[in-house]
């Protein structure tokens, strides 16, 4: 690590007096706006983890909270998404999962003992007390992470709130913030439009953007917020309850979602649904596909808008949509030399180097291979569609290339449940600007429902 | 590093484990997910899910007669079952929801 060859560059990096945190006992710097993560990867850190079989390098790839390959262990927490976790003077982080480090791990061997892959089936050896060392050995060298430093009731009970909105809004992407703006707007004040969104900052693919970025996104939360939007930032929808209900829902209602900060369980509930919960990005099947270097075109889009770091001198991109392109001419903007392929006629076979990507072999139509030389590939096809908490409501889904597990819905994105709502990238609409437009035109749409039920009931002659 | 093509970065499982598993019989996300171990890191399936869905999308097309000879599976593509959570949360602050205002 901070090899003076290193491909990670930060030049252009300005902001405010940066600050430091402690990284494995040394110092890094950090500046005002970092994460844990891009702090790390503009100080020159190229292994951020090791997988957990093979003890395989690996940095970030998503850097929007969606892959589980940048866990550090933070202030004795193990197992914590360093892009999630906002850079602040002092705070103490390490790798984990390897020995004696993570930049030399001697438990690789198991990459070379295992070259095709590891089938668990056949792990079991005899005789028995063989078997026994060997699972003894296996628990040893698997597993992520260690406990946590100090018990975490000392930091006091967590809490538990309950709340029942007019119109919940989970996702707060250009679709997502859209889609609370213009339902807020037509309720005028009458009705309670509550906004959740996973990620510790609001802006979804807004802030993966080269044109857009944080401005995009501050400028977005804004409208929303003067509509008088409810906006819960870090803090993420895990799961659909169908058979719950909490104390202030409406007693003929049923079915919650769970939601949780770092302190706070949220149990919440709505007479209308909107689900903006955009996709995961993806990578494609390679050979050596997780190299570190491999990195989104979202995560790379990041680093560029929110954070002011390039990464490399001579990328290679991958993809061939509306993103890939305004990617590509950010990163030459930015003087960088940029190769691509379109990932179709032309595809990647295997990405070159050590702990670094150094090259890629490339395969086109005919079967021609070529070989370049590249210190990053970028990764920037579509994402796939986080329809997870969508399917356990039981909404139908059809598989997309691309696009991944896309939402049924009609043009006003209303699904098979009458209730619930659907904009933006988990519906299939993968253009940043397109969602936006797609999020606000749903969000109208529900609002003006809502309001028409209501006047139809309260004209309604009351009962008995 | 030895020459691996990863599917699922969490669980570290090859592209060689699911065409093993493929191979086996097992045409079925479901399946391949228990055999091999895929989708169950801590992304819950976000990155390999769809990329495996589609290489059995691909076998089946290539050999429609393999589904036929396996009545039980589910005839369109279709993702594992994800159940809550569905992101990381900790059990601290799932334990806050114990108590008092639980109502069914």
């Amino acid at each position: 690590m901070d090899k003076p060859d290193s491909p990670l560059s930060s030049a252009e990096r300005s902001g405010d007096e940066p600050f430091q945190i402690e990284f494995e006992g040394r110092a890094m710097p950090a500046r005002h706006g970092d994460t844990v993560a891009s702090a790390l990867i503009a100080a020159g850190v190229q292994v951020l983890s090791r997988s957990l079989k093979f003890h395989r390098p690996r940095t970030v790839f998503c850097l929007s909270g969606s892959c589980g390959s940048c866990l550090l262990r933070i202030d004795g927490r193990p197992n914590t998404r360093s892009c999630q976790v906002r850079a602040e003077p002092g705070l103490r982080c390490a790798r984990q999962n390897a020995w004696p480090s993570a930049d030399y791990d001697l438990l690789s061997a198991a990459d070379a003992m295992f070259p095709i892959g590891m089938d668990h089936h056949t792990l079991f050896t005899s005789p028995r007390p063989l078997n026994r060392l060997m699972q003894k050995m296996v628990h040893q060298i698997g597993g992520l992470g260690r406990l946590p430093d100090e018990d975490t009731a000392a930091e006091g009970a967590p809490s538990a709130v309950c709340k029942h909105v007019d119109i919940l809004v989970i996702g707060a992407g250009p679709a997502g913030l859209a889609a609370a703006t213009a339902a807020a707007h037509k309720l005028r004040g009458k009705g309670r439009v509550l906004l959740l969104e996973s990620q510790s900052e609001v802006g979804g693919s807004y802030l993966c953007h080269p044109e857009l970025g944080r401005a995009e996104a501050r400028a977005a939360l804004q409208r929303a917020e003067d509509e008088g939007v409810e906006v819960l930032v870090a803090t993420a929808a895990f799961g659909f309850y169908g058979e719950d209900r909490h104390r202030e829902q409406p007693s003929e209602q049923r079915g919650l979602i769970g939601a949780a900060s770092e302190k706070v369980l949220y149990k919440l509930s709505a007479e209308r649904y909107i689900y903006a919960t955009g996709g995961a990005p993806q990578n494609l099947l390679f050979v050596d596909n997780d190299r570190p270097g491999v990195l989104s075109g979202r995560a790379v889009g990041r680093l560029l808008a929110c954070h002011g770091i390039r990464i490399g001198e001579r990328p290679l991109v991958v993809g061939n949509d509306e993103f890939a392109e305004s990617l590509t001419a950010a990163l030459r903007r930015s003087g960088q030399t940029v190769m691509t392929i379109d990932g179709e006629r032309e595809r990647l076979v295997r990405a070159l180097g050590g702990t670094w990507v150094e090259g890629a072999e490339i395969c086109d139509d005919k079967g021609l291979r070529r070989t370049v030389s590249c210190d990053l590939i970028v990764i920037a096809i579509p994402p796939a569609a986080a329809s997870e908490l969508l399917v356990q409501l039981g909404a139908s889904v059809e598989l997309r290339q691309p696009g991944g597990f896309v939402v049924k819905a009609d043009e006003h994105g209303r699904t098979a449940q009458q209730h619930v709502f659907v904009c933006g990238e988990v519906s299939g609409t993968m253009a940043t600007l397109a969602a936006a437009a797609a999020g606000a035109r749903v969000g109208k749409c529900v609002a003006v429902e809502l309001v028409e039920q209501r006047r139809a009931k309260a004209s309604q002659p009351a009962p008995g | 590093m030895s020459e691996k093509c990863i599917v699922c970065p969490c669980e570290d499982v090859t592209l060689a484990d699911v065409e093993q598993a493929i191979g086996l019989g097992y045409l079925d996300i479901d399946e391949v997910k228990r055999f091999t171990g895929l989708g169950t890191g801590p992304c819950q399936g976000k990155l390999c899910m769809v990329v495996t869905c589609q290489l059995l999308q691909k076998v089946q097309a290539a050999d429609p007669s393999r589904r036929d000879r396996q009545p039980e599976s589910q005839k369109e593509p279709h993702p594992f079952t994800p159940r809550p959570p569905v992101v990381p949360v900790s059990l601290y602050v799932l334990a806050a929801g114990k108590g008092a205002d639980r109502e069914r």
